[in-house]
């Protein structure tokens, strides 16, 4: 029975450890949505309301465009790689016979160390003169590419670090999924003498469709969020083509002060994961993933 | 047949273990260079294992920066950070799960529909309120700010749901307080979850960079990751400095290294319940 709480336990339990949840998470939501209707410029003391023009501006804005555009590509070059590796890692693991929790701790490993210690590291493996990844292509007598100068290959450099960060930590809930999968239906189609693609493709994909999706969701919504990487690797440069949504915030409003188009920036990509995350929660209701 | 399908396993193990090396080769790689001379890394490149040991690029990187000092404020932030989120946390999943009282529903909604949010979304308001408080540029004020946690009470309220009302029943009526049940009776019987959310809160508060590099001024007063950052900046992307840069790079990562080493198996586990940081 839950019983009907007295005004002190209601102040011990609820109201005290509510205060940092107001003062830090609910107000400061509602305040940045407020902001997002003023020209506020961190400096001055006082402002104007100026209504959606912050929204409206920036959707003509040529700086949000770019920044929508890189975002999109950023994260569908990313979210895609991590999901098929993440599952094709996963169906590896569970196949092996030997050495799985070794070789689990690998995978996982970029998914612990933090990320702006390892971007710094990345940073000078990519280096275009003396870094491993273009000798090997100089020994290969492939092209070597001006990884963090040229504005496609840098966007491709973060591409590259953000998948090696979750590919193991995708891997790991496709692991769990697949290993729920009853054994009977391996021996059904071991019967009807399906090959092992189409056992991928006919059994194993449908199956751990739930786990896929879960994942899909909360890849988009971390590569949303993506900052470490690019703050270390190219600042959002060259020229601009590595500046995400996030990125662009950071700029409009910790370097320009412009408050009001930083908070409807930000308005923004709380709307996208805010669809994001109600698709998820809905899908939860008919599945469970973990 | 047997014979096909051991070497199809053995095959099978060499591919994961090469991928399961790249994936750590990064690591591997900033441990070899961080010992290496500048003229070793840039005339043999591909050249893994060093010729000769130059410790002195760590002595050299603790005195050019306060290393030490910014392990120990991410060492003690983060410890603080974690142990009060989990605090309230519990206090506000056991209402949310066994009190009944006005507002319940709405909280709980407000917590699931906002746990998802990007937490960028309150960096300016929150920076704002911290600058009234007069905590901008200091550590507290990132403990502070960071008190809350709407992922870690969604978490365990959704743990806490599954206790069985007849244990919480008999407790009270053997006359144990409510805040007695919570911490003798309900946390313990949920102390995988908390681990769980122990081992992610340690793992995103010690890592964090974008929030306290916005909070934080001083080389004194910074956590490791925004320190480590400013260092490699500071240091430049020359190629002379670049084992120092990896030694630097050492002393923030191997920490982490080693506590994963040594609580792998429940860093696998618990990273399985983390969708989104706070």
């Amino acid at each position: 029975m839950e019983i009907k709480a007295s005004k002190r336990q209601l102040l011990l339990f609820v109201v005290i450890p509510l205060l940092p949840l107001i003062v830090f998470w609910i107000i400061p939501l509602i305040v940045s949505l407020w902001l997002s209707f003023t020209d506020w410029n961190y400096i001055s003391p006082t402002f104007n309301y100026v209504g959606i023009k912050n929204y409206t501006q920036l959707f003509t804005s040529q700086e949000f465009k770019q920044a929508l555009a890189h975002t999109a590509y950023f994260t569908f070059f990313s979210v895609v790689p991590i999901i098929v590796l993440g599952f094709l890692l996963a169906v590896g693991l569970n196949k092996l016979k030997r050495s799985y929790k070794f070789i689990q701790a690998l995978l996982f490993a970029p998914w612990v160390t933090p990320l702006i210690g390892m971007s710094i590291v990345w940073g000078w493996i990519f280096n275009s003169k003396v870094g491993p990844i273009n000798q090997i292509l100089h020994l290969l007598h492939l092209p070597e590419p001006q990884w963090l100068t040229n504005p496609t290959a840098a966007m491709w450099t973060i591409i590259i670090v953000t998948i090696w960060k979750n590919a193991g930590w995708a891997a790991l809930f496709f692991s769990d999924a697949l290993a729920k999968i009853p054994a009977s239906l391996f021996e059904v189609s071991d019967m009807e003498g399906l090959s092992w693609w189409q056992k991928i493709w006919y059994v194993l994909i449908p199956l751990v469709s739930p786990t896929t999706l879960f994942l899909v969701i909360v890849m988009i919504l971390e590569c949303l969020q993506a900052y470490d990487q690019i703050t270390v690797l190219t600042q959002g440069g060259p020229a601009g083509s590595t500046t995400t949504l996030l990125y662009l915030y950071y700029q409009l409003g910790f370097k320009q002060f412009q408050m009001g188009s930083a908070t409807a920036l930000s308005i923004i990509i709380l709307v996208i994961s805010a669809i994001l995350a109600y698709i998820s929660i809905r899908m939860s209701r008919k599945h469970t993933y973990y | 047949m047997k014979k096909v399908q051991k070497i199809q396993g053995y095959v099978l193990f060499i591919i994961l273990l090469i991928i399961g090396l790249l994936m750590v080769y990064p690591m591997i790689w900033m441990l070899a260079s961080s010992v290496k001379s500048a003229n070793e890394i840039l005339n043999q490149p591909l050249q893994l294992i060093p010729r000769t040991l130059h410790f002195e690029n760590f002595t050299n990187a603790l005195k050019a920066a306060p290393f030490m000092q910014w392990l120990w404020n991410s060492t003690w932030t983060t410890v603080v950070i974690v142990f009060m989120q989990l605090f309230f946390s519990s206090l506000i999943a056991y209402a949310l799960t066994q009190f009944k009282f006005m507002g319940r529903n709405v909280l709980f909604a407000i917590i699931l529909a906002t746990y998802m949010l990007p937490s960028a979304t309150t960096y300016i308001p929150s920076y704002v309120i911290l600058g009234k408080m007069n905590l901008i540029n200091s550590l507290v004020g990132l403990v502070v700010s960071n008190l809350a946690n709407v992922f870690v009470i969604f978490l365990l309220r959704q743990s806490f749901m599954s206790v069985p009302k007849g244990i919480i029943e008999a407790a009270r009526s053997d006359g144990a307080s409510e805040w007695t049940i919570l911490w003798q009776i309900v946390v313990p019987m949920n102390k995988n979850s908390i681990l769980n959310a122990t081992l992610i809160g340690f793992i995103t508060n010690f890592n964090g960079y974008l929030w306290p590099s916005l909070l934080l001024n001083d080389t004194k007063k910074q956590v490791i990751s925004v320190g480590l950052n400013s260092f490699s900046n500071t240091q430049g992307a020359f190629n002379q400095t670049f084992p120092i840069i990896m030694a630097g790079t050492t002393i923030a990562v191997v920490p982490l290294i080693i506590v994963y080493v040594i609580l792998q198996k429940y860093f696998v586990q618990s990273s399985k319940t983390s969708s989104i940081k706070g």
